[in-house]
């Protein structure tokens, strides 16, 4: 017996389904189900009853939406330059910029668009410039969620066949003619993920938004900013109400994104 | 008349090709070498998708080196049909008409040679590998092009649905009436449609007689690599 053979002969068989079963269920599952288990429906009644909720609830499908549009545009713009100019300076700047979100702390992402677009730079808008804005919100939403949607549209145009797009350039498309004939009708499928996996993104963003956007009750207050204020004040059931409102948002996004995917395979 | 002088390509230190040349008047010539030698680098670069390092290109004694392959006039057809999903099969063969190149007198002559009117609404995702063939050759055909660049376009299609299709891909390439510059591995495909023949060897073109002879020449190229 040589000495590899040796060594998986004491790997036991069922080594990973005896940590990620347990661990998953522990680690994921159950914080989730904490939530469930804490709904009260006296809370559920009185954060339904709460004008501030649904205000809040209101402005984070809109800032949300806004957002991943915002978003996607851009990344369809990210898709152009990953196809024909990869090896320009703007590419690989916009390329490394896709991983700056994910990377530092979102406050620090919040303070950077309070800095850029704040009193200093855009005072002559309103005295604290585009900050503490649904705008901002939009703004600070659209930072973390952005690249999520460039990335997934990038996936998709490495996934087109660049044969067709040969085609098109010698049948008269200049490359971006090619781009949006072509490749965009053929990848709607990365769009539509792209666009849901950046709201879904945004939809749960905390950090960044309270940081540039701020946390103003019927003004700038999204879902995630609420459930903070409610266990604030002391009101746990309320918070829980609209976390689990939150999950079912994000669930409801996850199931559609399924849906579709099983249509179109 | 096109000609290509001296090309010359790299990626990185390997040499692809080495002063490469060709002169194909109103024929086909059959481009023929082992995979992986280059003929699809240079036939890429004479449709303007691939930028050479050194030489030039010129089609009816015009410079065009430097132009985009949209301005160049090619019909070109790749080895994978590569046909517009989201078109239908007439969208793809009128794509390149957009810009009023073409007439609908060649259209109608392209459709019933290749015997495309049954189909002209059907999606690509619903033809026959051999369908899929013919519409990728009338879309290339249709704007009327200056010349006509095939790269192993029926690598996928089986043995007797090419014995059908090569006549019909001569029979309308030599419509045309321009330089044809067809690239294949199969001897019996190469020598059913050729007029003349080359082969591409150590990143250089050289003219030949027959595809036997070409064949033979890389027989001997594959021992001696081997």
């Amino acid at each position: 017996m040589n000495k590899s053979s040796a060594q998986t002969k004491y790997i036991p068989k069922d080594i990973v389904s005896w940590f990620f079963l347990p661990l998953f269920l522990l680690l994921v599952v159950f914080p989730l189900l904490a939530l469930v288990w804490n709904l009260k429906p006296d809370g559920i009644v009185r954060t339904l009853k709460d004008w501030f909720f649904w205000r809040s609830f209101k402005n984070t499908i809109i800032a949300a939406f806004a957002a991943s549009a915002l978003g996607s545009v851009l990344a369809v713009g990210f898709g152009y330059y990953h196809l024909f100019h990869k090896n320009t300076f703007t590419y690989k700047l916009a390329n490394l910029m896709n991983d700056l979100p994910a990377a530092i702390p979102h406050t620090v992402a919040g303070l950077a668009l309070l800095l850029a677009f704040g009193r200093k730079t855009c005072g002559f808008i309103s005295n604290t410039g585009l900050a503490f804005t649904l705008f901002a919100v939009v703004l600070a939403m659209f930072f973390v969620s952005y690249p999520l949607c460039a990335r997934t549209i990038a996936s998709g145009v490495d996934g087109t066949d660049r044969e067709m797009v040969d085609v098109a350039r010698t049948l008269g498309d200049s490359p971006v003619q090619a781009y949006f004939r072509i490749v965009l009708p053929l990848m709607g499928e990365s769009i539509f993920a792209g666009f849901v996996l950046a709201f879904s993104r945004a939809l749960s963003e905390f950090a960044a938004v309270v940081m540039f956007g701020g946390n103003l009750p019927g003004s700038t207050q999204v879902l995630a900013s609420y459930v903070f204020t409610k266990v604030e004040e002391g009101e746990l059931e309320m918070a829980v109400t609209a976390s689990v409102v939150c999950i079912l948002l994000s669930l409801i996004i996850v199931a559609l994104l399924s849906i579709r995917r099983r249509k179109h395979a | 008349m096109l000609k290509v002088n001296g090309i010359y390509k790299a990626y990185g230190t390997q040499e692809v090709l080495k002063s490469a040349c060709l002169e194909i008047g109103s024929e086909i010539k059959v481009l023929i070498g082992i995979n992986g030698c280059g003929k699809s680098t240079l036939l890429k670069i004479i449709a303007g998708i691939i930028k050479s390092d050194k030489g030039n290109v010129l089609l009816r004694e015009k410079n065009i080196t430097h132009l985009a392959p949209e301005e160049r006039r090619v019909g070109y057809v790749p080895q994978h049909p590569a046909l517009f999903g989201h078109k239908s099969v007439i969208d793809n063969i009128r794509y390149g008409m957009r810009n009023g190149l073409g007439s609908e007198e060649l259209l109608e002559d392209l459709l019933s040679m290749l015997g495309l009117n049954d189909i002209l609404n059907k999606k690509p995702g619903e033809l026959s590998g051999g369908y899929k063939s013919r519409v990728s050759l009338a879309r290339a055909l249709a704007p009327e092009p200056e010349m006509i660049l095939l790269d192993e376009p029926l690598s996928d299609i089986d043995a007797a649905v090419k014995e059908t299709l090569l006549p019909e891909f001569r029979r309308v390439t030599k419509l045309m009436n321009v330089p044809v510059l067809y690239v294949t591995h199969d001897p019996a495909e190469a020598e059913q449609i050729g007029d003349t023949f080359s082969v591409m060897q150590g990143g250089r073109v050289n003219d030949i007689d027959s595809a036997n002879h070409a064949f033979e020449i890389i027989k001997k190229d594959k021992l001696i690599s081997v």
